[in-house]
């Protein structure tokens, strides 16, 4: 039972990550109807500014904030200068363009840091805590609780602050939008710029698990999709709920299965994918979506 | 004094079809003016055109000043709040967010206060449905919203393309009377498309009445109400 509970504790703060980035995800498919397959690399990205950081000898905690910020900016550069000239193509050519930025984000960060895998600092002692008969790791609480942080904050911009209704309004319905003086294209790259900095935390919070090297994220952003997809993907709640749910999964069964073990957990965030797509495609929160034609 | 609003031989289409063919009109300041004739002749496109919607050539003056090359969210923040075509209701916000839309660029806090006391006067129903999803309105509460959203934007000009459109004639009658004291008690300028002639012409003081992209008959309302054959010819009843 007690081994049970830490690895449902540790599924919680895997979840914690994947939720960050399934968020990201979300945000930038209801700005524009568009998976943005280059999140876990811009947020690859922020993590080797963070490092460099760092590794300059500025404290972890200034650090983060600043990372958040130039993640937020640098998504923002991103949506004007890539998306921007293109937002009206088919979508088709909006994933390929996504595709091709992750590829490039990938390379860069290659070119510049190298392939050798970093070891990233974690803020939280790796010491466990012994909380009512559970051996709880601060690291795997820190996660939680820093992503849980980061996503309230969240939902209380979207849901508590003019410019989150804004967003929001631009997001569902540009054209009513623009006739209330909503600049929508500005919308958009805010959109962009806050799906970045989120999606940075989950990248600031794996790094000190997996190692930081270029094609770290490369599992995570499946894990991402999992969630994102479980939870309906245009419901940032869904996001958040399906990450756990994620994280739970592929962490118990990679503890309780042996044929699963630690080689296929990602094969279960795949099959969890499949399995929504097929048995309830619209996810937890998600809704069925009429078309009149 | 010129008028609030001049269209000044507006040419304008969608790509390669053009649908608008030379309209000029003015709208003086307080007046309530409606744009006539039957589907296709260009009403919606007008209204477009105005707010930056559509592409065109020609010359469109508010308040004197060109609106050419101006977005829409520039043309809007001068004043002009456009209820378009399938009233434009945000329907996966709740009825308040939608009507904090139409006030989020004020900075007027008190004033904007008050005009909430006023919309919710004019429209007691949205006061009960504030926090429900505006998707469970009514198709007559949803133009209330949108009438309400407008009016929250403090616009000198009202843009309304088809109030009555799907609405019982009950319905269409209370909400023209409102749309008669918004006029008249908070001095908005009203530009209202109709394809109800009969109550446009109610309303307004001024009338146009379009026919595939150009004016082909205005004047005052009145006197087109009067006009055995323009009836006949224009408007059908």
């Amino acid at each position: 039972m007690q081994e049970f509970l830490q690895q449902l504790v540790t599924g919680i703060a895997a979840g914690g990550i994947f939720a960050s980035l399934a968020l990201a995800l979300v945000l930038i498919y209801n700005a524009m109807g568009l998976v943005n397959f280059a999140q876990g690399e811009m947020a690859m990205l922020a993590t080797f500014v963070a490092y460099a950081l760092i590794s300059r000898g500025m404290s972890y905690w200034i650090v983060f904030p600043v990372t958040l910020v130039l993640a937020f900016g640098g998504g923002i550069v991103i949506q004007r200068i890539v998306i921007k000239p293109v937002e009206r193509a088919p979508i088709l050519t909006l994933v390929i363009i996504t595709l091709g930025l992750a590829t490039l984000l990938n390379g860069l960060a290659g070119f510049v840091f190298g392939y050798v895998p970093r070891s990233f600092p974690s803020p939280f002692s790796a010491q466990s805590a012994d909380i009512l008969g559970v051996f709880v790791s601060y690291r795997d609480l820190g996660v939680i609780v820093v992503s849980g942080l980061v996503l309230l904050a969240v939902y209380l911009l979207l849901q508590r602050t003019t410019v989150g209704l804004t967003m929001r309004a631009a997001a569902h319905h540009p054209e009513a939008s623009r006739l209330l003086g909503v600049q929508v294209s500005w919308m958009l790259a805010l959109g962009w710029g806050l799906a970045s900095a989120v999606g940075a935390v989950s990248g600031l919070m794996v790094a000190p698990i997996l190692l930081l090297e270029p094609n770290m994220m490369q599992s995570i952003i499946i894990y991402a999709f999992a969630a994102a997809v479980l939870g309906g993907i245009e419901s940032p709640l869904g996001a958040v709920v399906g990450g756990v749910i994620v994280g739970v999964t592929v962490n118990l069964a990679g503890a309780y299965l042996p044929f699963v073990g630690g080689d296929l957990q990602l094969a279960v965030g795949l099959a969890i994918i499949v399995a929504v797509l097929v048995i309830k495609p619209n996810g937890l929160f998600g809704r069925a979506r009429v078309r009149r034609v | 004094m010129s008028a609030l609003l001049e269209l000044d031989n507006v040419h304008a289409g969608y790509g390669p079809t053009s649908v608008l063919h030379g309209v000029s009109m003015s709208v003086e300041e307080g007046a309530v003016v409606s744009v006539l004739g039957a589907n296709g002749a260009g009403k919606t496109t007008t209204l477009r055109a105005i707010t930056g919607g559509v592409r065109w050539s020609g010359d469109i003056r508010f308040n004197g000043r060109s609106l050419r090359r101006m977005s829409t969210e520039e043309i809007v923040r001068r004043g002009i709040a456009h209820v378009p075509e399938g009233r434009g209701i945000c329907t996966e916000l709740t009825v308040d967010e939608n009507l904090k839309l139409g006030s989020h660029l004020r900075r007027d806090g008190p004033e904007v206060r008050k005009d909430y006391d006023r919309v919710f006067e004019y429209f007691p129903v949205l006061k009960e449905r504030r926090r429900l999803s505006a998707s469970t309105l009514s198709g007559g509460e949803q133009q209330m919203l949108a009438l309400a959203r407008a009016l929250l934007m403090k616009p000198r000009l009202m843009l309304l393309d088809e109030p009555s459109l799907g609405l019982a004639p009950i319905v269409v009658r209370s909400i023209f009377q409102i749309i008669r004291s918004i006029n008249e008690s908070s001095r908005v300028t009203v530009l209202l498309v109709e394809q109800n002639a009969r109550i446009a012409l109610d309303l307004s003081s001024t009338a146009y009445v379009l026919e595939v992209g150009r004016v082909a008959v205005h004047g005052e309302s009145a006197e087109l109400q009067g006009n055995e054959s323009v009836r006949r010819s224009y408007l059908g009843y």
